[in-house]
C-alpha cells in the first residue's frame, strides 16, 4: 500500500515532472502548458489557473525554470517559461526516480499478469 | 472581453505582494483567462456560460491566495531546495507529520512497541531510583541555610568503634573553644518515657534530651510557647518539656492551651513550655524534647550526638581541624584515642544508604545506556529498511528537509509514548520501592517522582532515537538521488553501518555482562549472609520491651522483683516454651564497656582495645533466645541475690581476644580503670552470636547477671510455637495486672527483627538482579534484531548459495557463527570491564571474592544461552530460505 506521505509527495512531484518535461524542448507560456497537459493526457489531467501558476512560480523560485515577458504586435503580452540548467538536472533525476517508481508499481500491480 | 483583473486582484489582495509583482501576476493570469475565454467561445459555448467557466478556473476565493502564499514566501529558508515542498501553514503540516507518524507506528506495531518499551524501561528505572536518591541525599534539609549544618561526633578506631558519641566535658570544651561555629547543640537520643495520658492509660513515647541551643542552631523557633532556658539546662534544673508537633496533635489535638500543663513522664512531673514546629526533625522521630541538663564537669561516658552550625565560609576540613585543636589541647584527651568527627548532617542518618544508592544509580544508568544502544540499533535497521521508500519519496519530489522532519516526528512520537509510559511505570516502581523501605527512616525524607529527572531520561533516550532515526536522511545527503536509489535497490547493508550495528551489540552485551556479574556476586553475598549462623534461633521468638518508671521502682531490688514475677507469670502462659529477658536483644543496639581480664592479655592505653558489648541477662535467656552454652552454666536465680558473688558469661570472641582460648570458665574480669572494684567470675562461655547483624563482625560480648548490671528496662523474649505472635495479647494482660501504668513497646518477633536488619541488602541484591535481568533481555533483543535484520538483507545472497549447493545446516551454522562471534566479543569485553568495576562492589560482597569463578561461569553460560536463543530464530529463518523465491525477489 502507498503510505499517505508518498501519495502526497507523488501528486506534487508528478505535476512538477510534467511541467519540466513540457519545457524540455522549447519555451512555453502558462496557457499552452496547461492546454498541452490536458490534451496529451487525453483530458485525464487538467490544471486550473489556481493550481498551475502557483506551481510555475514555485519552480521559478527554485531556479528550475525562468519566465520572461514576450510582447508581440497586436497581441496581449505573455510570459514564456524555459528550463534552466538546474531544471534540466532535476528533470533527469526525477525521470529516473519516476522510472524506478513506475517499475516498482508495475512489479506490484503487474505480478498477476507476469 | 470581460475584465478578469478585478476578480484576480480580489483573490490575491491578502498576500501583500510588492505592487510590481502583483501587477505581473494579475497580468499573466488575466492573459491566461483571456485565451481560455476565446477558446470556449470558439468551441461554441454561450457567452455567459463561458464567463462562468473561466471564473471557475480561479476556483474558490481562498485557493489561489493559499497556494501562492505557499510558494511566494520561502525560497531563502530552504538552502538546498530539492523536492516539492509544503511550506506555509506550519501547524497543518506538523499535524500531517504526526498523522503519518502514528500511521507508521500503527502499521509496524512491533517496532514501535520495541522502541517505546525499551525507552519506558530505561526511563522507569532511572526515574524511580533517582527519586530515592534525590529524597535521601539531594533534597535540602528543612532548615534555614541547611548547608551550614553539620553532624558532630567522636571516633575511636582503637576501640573498634567508628562513632562513640561525645562526652560531657568534650562538648563543653568544643562549645567554648571553637572558632568555626555559630552554634553547637548536643543531643542524647534513644531515651523514652512512659507518658501518663489523660484517660489514665500510659503510652511509651520517644524522647530526646537536648541542650538549649538545638532550636536556634537548627534555625527554628517554638511553634507556641518558648525554648529551654539556660537555668533549665543545668543539673537539678526544673523539669520542662517541649512537645513534638505530631505528639501534640495526636494526644492533645493541637490544644494551644497546653503550655503550662504538667505531664507525667515515667511518674515524674514535667511542665510543658512549648510545642516544636513541624520542621524540628533532628533528631528524627522523637516525640518530645527535654533539657539535657548535663554536668559538664563530670562524666567519661561517650553518649551525645551533636549538631553544629558552621560560620559562613568555613569548610568542613577547617572546622574539623579547629575542633581537633580544641580537643587534643585538653589534658584528658592527651592519649589521642578519641577525635572529633565533623560531617554532613544527613550522613548520620543516611550513611548506610549512600553506597547502595550510588551503585544502584550507576546500574540504572547502565540499563538506560543499553536501552539507548538498542534503540539506536533498531532505528538504524529501520532506517535501512525504509531507505528505499525514502529514496522514492525524494525521487518524486520530497525535499530532504521534509523527509528529515517526517523521520524526526516519528522518532519523537515513539519517544513521547515511551516517555509517558516510562514515567508512569517509574511511579509504580517507586511506590514499590518505598513500600520496601523500613518505617524508621527520618521523617524529613520524602520520595516524590522527580519530574525534571524523568524528563532528562526521556530526553536522553529520545535523543538516541532521533539521532539514529535520522541515519537514512544523513546518508541521503552524501549520495545523489540516483545513486541512492540504486543503493537502496541493491538491498545490501552498507558495510559501515553493519560495523556500527555490530559494535553496538558487542557494547550492550558487555554492559549486560558487567551488571550480571555484579548481580551474581551480590546474590552470592546475600546467600552467604542468609546462611550465616546467627548464633541464636530467630524463629518463633516474640520480643517486647518494658521500661519501669524509676519513681515507682526506685531501686534495683524492686525492679528485679517486678521482672521476676512477670517472667514467672509469662512462663505459665499456654504456648510459651521458654521465657526470659535481657537488656539488649540481638540486632537491637549496643552498650559498650572496657574490661580487663585477669591473667589475660594486657592492653596499654595506646593499644587497640575493643569496646565490649555488655548485656544484662536474666536466667534462662540463652535458652529462650536459642543461644548455645559452650561451657560452664547459665545464670540462676541465686546469682541475682544482692549477697551473691558477681558473675558473668562471655562469648567465644571475648575469651579468645583476652585469653587466647575458649576454656575460660572460672577466670575473672573487671571494668578497666577501677582498681578497687571486685572481679567478676566467668561462669560460662556462650557460642558467638551475630548481635549486630548477620553481615557484621562479631564483637566481644559479656552477659552480666542482673545483680551486676541492674536496669529498669528489659526486653522480654518468649519462645513458643508457630503462633508465637499471638502471645502478645495475653502477655500485655499479665503486664496490666502487675502494673497498669506500664506500656509494652517494640513488639516484634526475632524473625521480623532479622528481616528488618537485612532489608537494605535484600533490597539492593534483588533490585540489582532485576536490573541485570532487564539488561540481558534488552541485549538479547538487540542481538536478535541485528542478526535477523542481517539475515533478511542477505536473503538473495543466501538464496544464491543454496542454489549453488549450500545445505540449510551450513547456512544456519554460518548465521549462528556470525551472531555468536558478536556475543563472544561482548562477553570478553564485559568481563574485562567488570574487572575494573569490581572494586566498587567489594565492600558489599561480605567476603565473596570478586573473582568467584562459579559466578563468572554461570554468567557466561547464561549469556551464551540467551545469545544462542536470540540467534537461533534468524538462523532458522535463513536455513529455510527458498532459493527460487529469494532470487526472484529482487
Amino acid at each position: 500500500m502507498l503510505n499517505p506521505s508518498i501519495d502526497r509527495d507523488l501528486k506534487k512531484g508528478s505535476a512538477e515532472l510534467l511541467i519540466l518535461s513540457l519545457l524540455e524542448a522549447q519555451q512555453r507560456h502558462g496557457y499552452e502548458i496547461g492546454k498541452l497537459i490536458e490534451t496529451r493526457s487525453g483530458g485525464t489531467v487538467r490544471f486550473r489557473v489556481a493550481s498551475l501558476y502557483p506551481l510555475l512560480y514555485r519552480l521559478e523560485d527554485r531556479g528550475y525554470i525562468q519566465g520572461r515577458w514576450v510582447e508581440k504586435a497586436g497581441q496581449r503580452r505573455k510570459r514564456f517559461y524555459r528550463l534552466t540548467a538546474e531544471g534540466r538536472r532535476i528533470l533527469a533525476e526525477r525521470r529516473s526516480g519516476w522510472a524506478v517508481f513506475v517499475e516498482a508499481i508495475r512489479r506490484i500491480t503487474g505480478e498477476e499478469h507476469a | 472581453m470581460p475584465d478578469w483583473k478585478q476578480p484576480i486582484r480580489e483573490r490575491i489582495r491578502g498576500l501583500n505582494l510588492a505592487p510590481a509583482r502583483e501587477a505581473d501576476i494579475v497580468e499573466e493570469l488575466a492573459s491566461h483567462l483571456d485565451e481560455r475565454y476565446r477558446d470556449l467561445l470558439a468551441s461554441g459555448v454561450a457567452e455567459d456560460q463561458a464567463v462562468r467557466l473561466v471564473i471557475e478556473e480561479l476556483e474558490s476565493r481562498g485557493a489561489l491566495a493559499e497556494r501562492l502564499r505557499q510558494t511566494r514566501q520561502p525560497a531563502e529558508r530552504e538552502p538546498m531546495p530539492m523536492g516539492s515542498e509544503t511550506k506555509g501553514n506550519l501547524m497543518e503540516s506538523l499535524w500531517h507529520d504526526w498523522k503519518v507518524a502514528f500511521r507508521m507506528m500503527w502499521l509496524r506495531p512491533a517496532f514501535a512497541l520495541a522502541v517505546a518499551g525499551m525507552l519506558a524501561i530505561g526511563v522507569a528505572g532511572n526515574a524511580a531510583i533517582f527519586s530515592i536518591f534525590n529524597g535521601l541525599f539531594l533534597r535540602p534539609l528543612p532548615f534555614a541555610d541547611s548547608g551550614q549544618l553539620v553532624d558532630l561526633d567522636e571516633t575511636a578506631p582503637k576501640w573498634n568503634l567508628e562513632r562513640v558519641g561525645i562526652s560531657n566535658p568534650d562538648y563543653n570544651d568544643w562549645q567554648k573553644g571553637n572558632k568555626s561555629f555559630d552554634g553547637m547543640a548536643f543531643i542524647h537520643t534513644g531515651g523514652g518515657a512512659n507518658l501518663t495520658t489523660g484517660d489514665g492509660g500510659t503510652q511509651r513515647i520517644k524522647t530526646a534530651e537536648v541542650t538549649k541551643d538545638l532550636l536556634p542552631v537548627l534555625g527554628l523557633k517554638p511553634l507556641i510557647g518558648r525554648n529551654i532556658q539556660p537555668e533549665e539546662d543545668r543539673p537539678e534544673g526544673n523539669r520542662v518539656i517541649l512537645l513534638g508537633y505530631d505528639l501534640w496533635q495526636r494526644l492533645f489535638h493541637g490544644d494551644r492551651n497546653i503550655v503550662g500543663r504538667v505531664l507525667k513522664l515515667s511518674g515524674r512531673p514535667y511542665t510543658v513550655i512549648g510545642v516544636l514546629p513541624r520542621e524540628a526533625m533532628v533528631p528524627p522521630d522523637v516525640d518530645a524534647w527535654t533539657p539535657l541538663a548535663a554536668d559538664v564537669a563530670n562524666g567519661n561516658s561517650y553518649y551525645l550526638a551533636g549538631v553544629g552550625r558552621l560560620k559562613r565560609g568555613v569548610s568542613l576540613e577547617q572546622a574539623r581541624a579547629d575542633l581537633l585543636r580544641v580537643h587534643w589541647s585538653q589534658q584528658r584527651n592527651s592519649d589521642r584515642v578519641t577525635s572529633p568527627i565533623v560531617g554532613p548532617l544527613r550522613d548520620r542518618y543516611l550513611g548506610d544508604y549512600k553506597t547502595v544508592t550510588y551503585i544502584l544509580l550507576g546500574t540504572v544508568a547502565v540499563v538506560l545506556l543499553i536501552a539507548c544502544v538498542n534503540i539506536a540499533g533498531l532505528m538504524l535497521v529501520r532506517g535501512e529498511s525504509r531507505s528505499r521508500e525514502i529514496a522514492i519519496r525524494a525521487a518524486v519530489g520530497a525535499s530532504r528537509g521534509r523527509l528529515a522532519r517526517q523521520l524526526l516526528t516519528e522518532s519523537f512520537a515513539m519517544a513521547t509514548a515511551g516517555g509517558i509510559v516510562g514515567v508512569a511505570l517509574g511511579k509504580v516502581f517507586l511506590l514499590g520501592l518505598v513500600s520496601l523501605m523500613p518505617d524508621d527512616l527520618p521523617k524529613w525524607v520524602r520520595f516524590d517522582l522527580d519530574g525534571r529527572f524523568a524528563l532528562f531520561c526521556v530526553a536522553v533516550t529520545g535523543l538516541a532515537a532521533l539521532l539514529f532515526g535520522l541515519a537514512p536522511v544523513l546518508q541521503a545527503a552524501t549520495l545523489d538521488t540516483r545513486n541512492w536509489l540504486q543503493e537502496a535497490a541493491r538491498s545490501t547493508l552498507a558495510r559501515g553501518k553493519r560495523a556500527m550495528l555490530s559494535a553496538l551489540v558487542v557494547g550492550e552485551i558487555a554492559l549486560a555482562i558487567v551488571l550480571l556479574a555484579s548481580s551474581g556476586l551480590l546474590l552470592q553475598a546475600f546467600r552467604k549472609v542468609m546462611t550465616q549462623d546467627p548464633g541464636f534461633r530467630p524463629d518463633n521468638v516474640l520480643t517486647f520491651t518494658l521500661r519501669l518508671a524509676p519513681t515507682k521502682y526506685p531501686n534495683s531490688e524492686q525492679q528485679l522483683a517486678f521482672f521476676n514475677s512477670l517472667l514467672e507469670r509469662l512462663r505459665a502462659l499456654p504456648g510459651a516454651a521458654a521465657v526470659s529477658a535481657a537488656s539488649i536483644v540481638p540486632l537491637d543496639g549496643h552498650t559498650g564497656y572496657f574490661f580487663v581480664a585477669e591473667g589475660g592479655k594486657h592492653f596499654g592505653e595506646k593499644d587497640p582495645n575493643p569496646v565490649v558489648l555488655q548485656v544484662t541477662a536474666m536466667p534462662g535467656y540463652l535458652n529462650a533466645m536459642g543461644m548455645t552454652l559452650r561451657a560452664g552454666r547459665d545464670f540462676e536465680d541465686r546469682d541475682n541475690r544482692t549477697s551473691a558473688p558477681k558473675v558473668v558469661l562471655v562469648n567465644e570472641t571475648f575469651a579468645k581476644h583476652f585469653w587466647g582460648t575458649s576454656d575460660v570458665v572460672g577466670k575473672r574480669i573487671r571494668y578497666r580503670g577501677n582498681h578497687n572494684q571486685d572481679w567478676f567470675q566467668v561462669i560460662g562461655v556462650e557460642r558467638d552470636n551475630r548481635h549486630s547483624g548477620l553481615d557484621r563482625e562479631i564483637r566481644p560480648q559479656v552477659f552480666a547477671s542482673f545483680a551486676l548490671g541492674p536496669t529498669n528496662g528489659l526486653t522480654v523474649a518468649i519462645r513458643g510455637g508457630s503462633g508465637v505472635h499471638n502471645l502478645a495479647g495475653p502477655a500485655r494482660e499479665q503486664i496490666r495486672r502487675l502494673d497498669p501504668d506500664l506500656p509494652m513497646y517494640d513488639v516484634r518477633t526475632m524473625s521480623e527483627r532479622l528481616a528488618r536488619s537485612l532489608w537494605i541488602r535484600r533490597a539492593y541484591s534483588w533490585l540489582f538482579a532485576a536490573f541485570a535481568a532487564v539488561a540481558i533481555l534488552l541485549a538479547a533483543a538487540g542481538v536478535y534484531g541485528v542478526i535477523s535484520f542481517a539475515v533478511s538483507r542477505r536473503t538473495r545472497e543466501i538464496g544464491i548459495r543454496m542454489a549453488l549447493g549450500a545445505r540449510p545446516g551450513q547456512v544456519m551454522r554460518g548465521v549462528l557463527g556470525q551472531g555468536m562471534l558478536l556475543v563472544s566479543a561482548g562477553v570478553a569485553l564485559g568481563l574485562a570491564a567488570f574487572q575494573l568495576a569490581a572494586s566498587l562492589l567489594e565492600s558489599m560482597l561480605f567476603g565473596v571474592s570478586t573473582r568467584d569463578l562459579a559466578t563468572y561461569a554461570a554468567v557466561v553460560l547464561g549469556v551464551a544461552l540467551v545469545g544462542l536463543a536470540a540467534n537461533y530464530l534468524p538462523a532458522r529463518r535463513a536455513a529455510g530460505v527458498d532459493p527460487m523465491r529469494a532470487l526472484r525477489s529482487d
